[in-house]
């Protein structure tokens, strides 16, 4: 083959460039090497057909390119799969979204409906009384009394840093967490909880309705106390106080009590709401 | 011809029990595949140039596997597996590419 590399010598310089050499040598020259040797020894070799060894190679290559298609395959068709499993997953929260969506629509209808009968009834002095009573009960002005839990938060022990105390931001997301869990009346260290109730923190003390707060911190829960502490455990900021539990130690203790009192907020003043001229509907 | 039987038998053997390749590697199975391309046109060339020898033949398709999947792991290790893998196969594709012309102007005289 005049391409093939001069025999005895298969390290031919390579100066020129080097994709050049690549392309004017493509064949291992070894081959011509080796059949030089063999012309010089003995001109008429028989061994210039493949053998045993070639025929095991051969094979060994063909399962080598069949493992790498059948591989490649199988791949496309993982993907295709996940892919399908995908679309489906999306499709059904799609539905589910939708379902929803529709639920929502008649409850909101129906709540307008009850609250148009309701103000048709408003009427007469007991219901309004009443419903004066009711709204007292969730705004805090009224005292109540009830089942509930009591939740003692803590900090860790030995809490050195304000990383291992618990802060205002703890309280607002204790409190919140229950109420997101379904408490209808909450009251801190005694301290009632309403609408205008702000949890902050002022010098080194948490403030609850502008009073202080000492360690521990109560808070007390009015509501289902068999579904509360599983529905708080439930909630973003109940699996944040499991967190805080878990990775700081800060100290939680959930009880459920039969019976409570929570107190009325002490002064609930309005400074700037007035009473629109139209009464309470 | 033995080489041919040889092949086939390769492939059925392949179909029938389509062997696993371990999740490692994975990556180095198509370079492997290139190289060992390379070397089997080199070697058909080599027969069809009438100087095929089966040791070098057995020779060159096992050092071109184990060296071009060496080299990119190496690349992988180095973090620079994909053009590592760029150079291996253009490299391998001009001979796969210079042999098949070869072996196209024996068989047609052309």
């Amino acid at each position: 083959m005049s391409q093939s590399a001069p025999p005895g010598n298969p390290q031919t310089p390579a100066s020129m460039g080097l994709l050049a050499y690549i392309s004017t040598h493509p064949l291992d020259e070894d081959y011509g090497y080796v059949s030089a040797c063999r012309g010089q020894s003995d001109a008429k070799s028989p061994r210039r057909r493949p053998g045993a060894a070639g025929a095991v190679i051969a094979a060994v290559f063909a399962v080598l390119v069949v493992t790498a298609g059948v591989q490649t395959s199988r791949n496309a068709a993982n993907d295709e799969q996940q892919r399908r499993e995908l679309l489906s997953q999306v499709n059904t929260a799609r539905d589910t979204l939708e379902q929803e969506r529709d639920q929502i629509r008649a409850l909101q209808s129906e709540t307008a409906r009850l609250q148009a009968r309701r103000l048709r009834s408003l009427g007469d002095t007991r219901a309004l009384n009443g419903q004066i009573r009711a709204l007292g009960t969730r705004a805090g002005t009224v005292p109540v009394e009830g089942p509930g839990v009591r939740v003692v938060a803590n900090d860790a022990v030995g809490a050195a840093s304000a990383r291992e105390k618990v802060l205002d931001s703890d309280l607002q997301r204790l409190v919140n967490g229950l109420w997101a869990a379904g408490a209808e009346a909450i009251a801190v260290n005694g301290h009632r909880l309403t609408n205008l109730s702000a949890i902050r923190v002022a010098g080194d003390a948490i403030t609850v309705n502008n009073r202080s707060l000492r360690r521990p911190y109560v808070v007390e829960a009015i509501g289902n106390q068999d579904t509360l502490p599983a529905r708080f455990a439930e909630t973003t900021s109940g699996q944040a106080w499991l967190d805080l539990q878990r990775e700081i130690g800060l100290r939680l203790r959930i009880e459920t009590v039969d019976s409570m009192r929570l107190p009325a907020v002490e002064s609930p003043t309005l400074r700037y709401a007035n009473r629109s001229p139209g009464g309470i509907s | 011809m033995i080489a041919i039987v040889g092949l086939v038998v390769g492939i059925v053997l392949g179909l029938l029990f389509t062997p696993d390749v371990p999740l490692p590697l994975e990556p180095y199975l198509p370079i492997a595949v290139v190289a060992a391309l390379d070397a089997v046109f080199g070697a058909f060339r080599a027969f069809l140039d009438g100087i095929f020898d089966d040791k070098v033949f057995v020779v060159s398709f096992i050092s071109n596997v184990l060296i071009a999947a060496m080299i990119v792991f190496l690349g992988d290790q180095l973090g620079v597996g994909a053009q590592l893998t760029t150079g291996v196969v253009v490299v391998l594709g001009i001979r796969i590419f210079s042999n098949v012309a070869a072996i196209r102007r024996h068989l047609f005289h052309a």
